[in-house]
């Protein structure tokens, strides 16, 4: 009777082991480096679509002595709600990516201690006053637009839709797929854009989207990926997504980047989403945490951020990247709802959208 | 009734790809015992499960009471098998293996367990219908598996080594109760063995009865 | 029988593991959560419906993956033919890959005609589940003697007759434990619903992520993971009844039966289909990953390998590499503690009324949401005093507790259908207790362990939730590393996701081939 050769089960184990050491050549350790420095370490709270390039990393962490670790948290809305949950005797010592739709909760559990950066002179304008009495740091903000497949409309000889009445025009029916907003963040931002727009009217609104056969599908990914004429071989031109995925098509690319871009961002009705970083209240390392927030706002960070995150920058007057200039939404007048009142909100108008659109 | 002209095996060819050995050709008289002869590996299983319908011939013809079952799948043959381990069902008690048989002809579970509970006195072993399978000794579960092929009402009976997992004097034991209800059914019967004793004491105790070494 | 001391212990070990992985953390989660007006949202209506939906629709992933499986189960398991040992490795496949992963190949080969919802969703779990009815059946199928069949047709019964009144009733307790669990995970199920479900596909795990990440709604949060887990739990019991009546078959398995005349026909349809069922939506990833908006390319395999790796230089996906060599690692930690635990938990089966118990109770964790979990491992272990996330055991741990119960659910029926008379042959002739016992159960055990071992390491490497949770920013699983590429616009990011997949097929086929290789007789 054979049994598992033991020299098999070593084998496998040693591959994984060397296979991991080949990998982290390329990548290199951030913790060893500091860490035998006999630094400080301050672990930071972040949801899974967050990104910074490593010599940003190394960088502050050589200057500061400050060693930073990154935890996950999950998406953004789990991060939040297991920092509520741990309010008081929290899992990191900062927290970056809680965002506006969110924020106002967090902040009534008492997540937070307060700080206000001396970075935060430098903030736009539209941004300054963001802070929520010092409790939270603005680092970046998005915007969530409607994205169109030009390519798509050109070869159809159908000029593409430009507001967000026009997404109800019968010339569009068929054409559009959005994301269920209870289980989708640019769902939900969206659903908020129309909420914003059309106040108390907005479930009319949805009944027309409903009569036009506008598509629900259950994530981005899924939408994007699955019914967007672009990006996955769907059938509809018209996805709800971000101001920034147009750029995305030239900076992930194969081989030679495209010259233009075949998708355009929609500048009417967008939502815009802003993301914070906060020092979480309980936590032993504030000082250290307070550098690192003034360092999320510090221009090497607010450069990087564009290209990492497909957001944009908090700082005002950061240069952006060329992809961002030439082919990104620039939204001069995206839709905004208070804080507190999505807080409060939304559940009521989860459910209101759930029956207008029988789902 | 059944036809007296009992198993008829003409230039019967056994194999799987290929032959395994010489054309076959043999009668066996109802009450008659064949006992196949020869050493491991010869083909005797192969010879039983051929006329048992477990392969398919792969050439010649096998008769039973006149009727040519050649071609026929093994549920339409009416050729009971005993093997070497009784093989009883273990979800079910003594009674109700027994009764199988029965059951699949379409007889009534009531007349079905009468049946049974008849042919497990043939075998000694009256009263034991409503024990469970695990606590029969090794012979007593192959004379439940005798009564329980006997039950089925077979045209004919093949035993394959019966009896090798048995002790001597058991084996003594059993072959007077196969050999005992074969002259009862009156059905022709073939009896597998290495043992070339075992042959004879079989083909002896029959009516009449062959050997046929491979 | 005679048990070793030890013997009307071994349920400690599991208990332990529980108490310390699922019942801390569910305990520190309550203390923030519930109050006592929690119980009112139990009158809340919506849980119950969804409850009720999720119901519906796992008894028809259920049923569907019994239909495909059965099938494949006896045909993989029990016959021989060139490339068997392959072909079960395959059927794994679909058990290992994400969800996303699944959700998506599944909407390019069949979404034009079905799109999203219920149709899709069964079609996904059965798909999913196939691996749970193949080796849990299958291992018990394979120490049915095929002369039961051959006898009982000698009998007088047809094929399907012979089966009906013969075959079923031993396979009986087997197929209720892999449609326990394949109901369960489907009545669970997260990935799939949330990608290519719709209203009537919703479940209570769905609920829970809304009103925990969405709503932060952590008292409706806590009343429906209750629910489910009460769902569950009733399932499992009733399940582990119908178990109880395994009787007969040895615990060996069979010799591998070779197909001739029809059945071969039989076998080589049977085979092909499953192939053909398996690796449909593989070769659909296999393709995504070689096509651009230029035709052919390769870049996205060497976005994976090559000098220019995807992402190189940002924090944002980390190294594939340096994921797969984790997500291995994970992988065998999980199989190397699913099978102490689970191996000590199905022993204890043995002992009587308390271990069986306590097998049911490992099951739990199946019915637990990955939210629940995850935020209350965090909690407990992922903060000062006691923060376990540098030890990197988080993830292990968590992809145990889901691992046991498939552990016990393929050790236990072949370890019920073990002679115990074996134990006190060998006492008899001057073993030791241990030692007995051991040449009793060891046989058993060791191939059973093995198959077992394989189902726990390719759960490991396919599972997100709970490693969304626990697992470090910059030390993603490969599953994660494919959702993160997933989640963002680029054909790179979708190419790489691909490929990426890929790879996980490849290295779940391998490493489950492998480990069965060296449980196998022959």
């Amino acid at each position: 009777m054979k049994r598992i050769p033991a020299p098999f089960v070593l084998v496998l184990t040693a591959s994984a082991l060397l296979l991991a050491a080949c990998s982290s050549e390329s990548a290199p350790e951030t913790e060893t480096e500091a860490s035998s420095a006999g630094s400080v370490t301050v672990q930071l709270l972040t949801h899974d679509s967050f990104a910074l390039s490593e010599d940003v990393i190394a960088d502050f962490e050589e200057s500061s002595g400050i060693n930073i670790e990154l935890v996950s948290g999950g998406d953004a809305g789990s991060m939040v709600a297991g920092a509520i949950l741990a309010a008081g005797a929290p899992t990191a010592d900062v927290m970056f990516g809680v965002d506006n739709t969110l924020v106002t909760r967090a902040l009534d559990e008492g997540v937070f201690e307060p700080y206000t950066s001396p970075e935060a002179d430098s903030l736009r304008p539209d941004l300054a006053d963001q802070t929520f009495d010092g409790l939270v740091t603005p680092i970046d903000f998005g915007d969530v637009c409607i994205n169109i497949d030009d390519t798509w409309f050109e070869a159809e000889g159908i000029a593409p839709p430009t507001t967000l009445d026009d997404l109800v025009d019968p010339a569009y029916s068929g054409l559009l797929v959005v994301q269920d907003p209870g289980t989708s963040s640019p769902g939900l931002a969206f659903l908020l854009s129309t909420v914003a727009r059309y106040g108390d009217e907005w479930p009319n609104y949805w009944q027309q989207l409903k009569g036009n056969n506008v598509a629900i599908a259950g994530s981005w990914s899924d939408a994007y990926y699955g019914d967007f004429t672009f990006g996955g071989g769907g059938d509809r031109p018209i996805v709800v997504s971000y101001a920034t995925s147009p750029p995305a098509e030239i900076v992930y690319a194969e081989g030679e980047p495209p010259e233009t871009v075949s998708t355009s961002s929609m500048d009417d009705g967008c939502y815009r989403q802003i993301e914070y970083a906060g020092i979480l209240a309980g936590t032993d390392n504030v000082e250290a945490a307070q550098q690192v927030v003034d360092w999320l706002l510090s221009a090497p960070v607010q450069e990087d951020i564009p290209l990492n995150m497909f957001v944009f920058p908090a700082r005002a007057d950061t240069p952006l990247p060329e992809v961002f200039t030439e082919f990104a939404g620039q939204v001069e007048m995206p839709e905004q709802l208070p804080a507190d009142y999505v807080a409060e909100n939304v559940e009521g108008l989860l459910t209101e959208w759930g029956s207008v659109m029988g789902r | 009734m059944k036809d007296s002209t009992g198993l008829r095996v003409a230039e019967l060819v056994i194999g799987y790809e290929s032959p395994l050995h010489e054309p076959f050709t043999f009668n066996v008289a109802p009450g008659d015992v064949l006992a196949v002869v020869g050493p491991s590996g010869c083909g005797k299983s192969t010879l039983l499960g051929t006329i048992a319908g477990l392969t398919p011939a792969l050439g010649g013809s096998i008769e039973i009471g006149g009727r040519n079952i050649t071609a026929l799948p093994i549920n339409e043959r009416r050729v009971a098998m005993v093997f070497q381990e009784a093989l009883l069902f273990p979800h079910l008690n003594v009674r109700d293996n027994v009764a199988y048989g029965p059951r699949r002809a379409g007889i009534s579970r009531e007349e079905a367990r009468a049946e049974a509970d008849r042919l497990l006195t043939w075998v000694d072993l009256e009263g034991y219908g409503d024990r469970s399978i695990e606590q029969l000794s090794g012979g007593q579960a192959q004379r439940v598996s005798l009564a329980r092929a006997l039950a089925a009402k077979p045209d004919a009976l093949c035993l394959d080594e019966p009896f090798s997992a048995l002790d001597a004097p058991l084996r003594a034991r059993l072959a007077q109760d196969v050999l005992s209800v074969i002259a009862r059914a009156r059905i022709p019967a073939i009896h597998v063995t290495h043992d070339p004793l075992e042959a004879q004491t079989m083909t002896r105790g029959a009516g009449g009865g062959s050997i046929l070494s491979m | 029988m005679h048990a070793p001391t030890w013997l009307r212990w071994a349920w400690v070990v599991p208990a332990a593991f529980l108490v310390a992985f699922l019942a801390i953390p569910l305990a520190s989660l309550g203390r923030q959560v519930i109050s006592p007006g929690t119980v009112g949202y139990l009158f809340d209506p919506l849980p119950w419906q969804v409850a009720g939906l999720a119901s519906g629709q796992a008894i028809v992933s259920t049923l569907l993956a019994l239909a495909i499986g059965l099938p494949m189960a006896n045909v993989l398991t029990r016959y021989r033919f060139w490339g068997r040992r392959w072909a079960l490795a395959l059927a794994t496949v679909p058990f290992v890959l994400p969800t996303v992963v699944v959700a998506l190949a599944f909407r390019a080969l069949l979404g034009g005609s079905l799109g999203s919802g219920f149709a899709i969703v069964v079609l996904a779990h059965a798909y999913l589940n196939l691996a749970v009815v193949v080796r849990i059946v299958g291992a018990r199928w394979v120490t049915i003697d095929p002369r039961m069949d051959l006898t009982a047709r000698s009998l007088g019964a047809g094929p399907w007759t012979a089966f009906r009144t013969v075959t079923w009733p031993a396979l009986r307790p087997a197929i209720a434990s892999a449609a326990a669990i394949v109901f369960v995970f489907s009545f669970t199920s997260l990935g799939v619903v949330l990608l290519i479900g719709d209203s009537s596909t919703r479940t209570l795990e769905s609920l829970v992520l809304r009103q925990t990440s969405i709503l932060l709604d952590f008292q409706g949060a806590a009343v429906s993971a209750a629910i489910q887990a009460l769902v569950v739990g009733s399932v499992l019991v009733l399940a582990a009844r119908q178990r109880a009546a395994q009787r007969g078959g040895s615990a060996r398995p069979m010799r591998l039966i070779r197909p001739r005349g029809r059945s071969s026909l039989a076998v080589g349809v049977v085979a092909t289909a499953a192939a053909v069922i398996v690796l449909a939506p593989v070769l659909a990833l296999v393709w995504a990953s070689l096509r651009s908006s230029s035709g052919w390319t390769l870049a996205w395999w060497s976005g994976l390998f090559g000098p220019n790796t995807i992402d190189a230089g940002s924090t944002r996906i980390g190294s594939p590499l340096s994921a797969m060599a984790r997500s291995l690692t994970f992988a065998i930690a999980t199989g190397a503690v699913a099978a102490v635990v689970g191996g000590l938990a199905a022993v204890s089966v043995l002992t009587g009324r308390i271990g069986r118990a306590f097998a049911i109770a490992t099951a739990l964790p199946l019915g637990i949401s990955a939210a629940t979990l995850g935020l209350g491992t965090l909690l407990a272990y992922g903060r000062p005093p006691l923060d376990l996330r540098a030890t990197g055991l988080l993830v292990p741990i968590a992809h145990a507790l889901i691992a046991v119960p498939l552990v016990v659910a393929v050790a236990t029926p072949t370890l019920r259908a073990t002679d115990p008379r074996l134990v006190t042959v060998a006492a008899n002739l001057g073993a030791r207790p241990t030692r007995a016992w051991w040449t009793g159960y060891g046989p058993a055990l060791r191939t059973v362990m093995v198959a077992a071992g394989g189902l726990a390491c390719a759960v490991s490497l396919g599972e997100f939730g709970a490693a969304s949770f626990l697992a470090r920013a910059d030390g993603p699983t490969v599953p994660l590393v494919i959702a993160r590429l997933l989640g963002r616009p680029g054909e790179a990011s979708f190419g790489v996701a691909a490929a990426l997949a890929v790879v996980l097929v490849i290295m779940t086929t391998t490493l489950v081939a492998a480990v069965d290789r060296g449980g196998r007789r022959r």
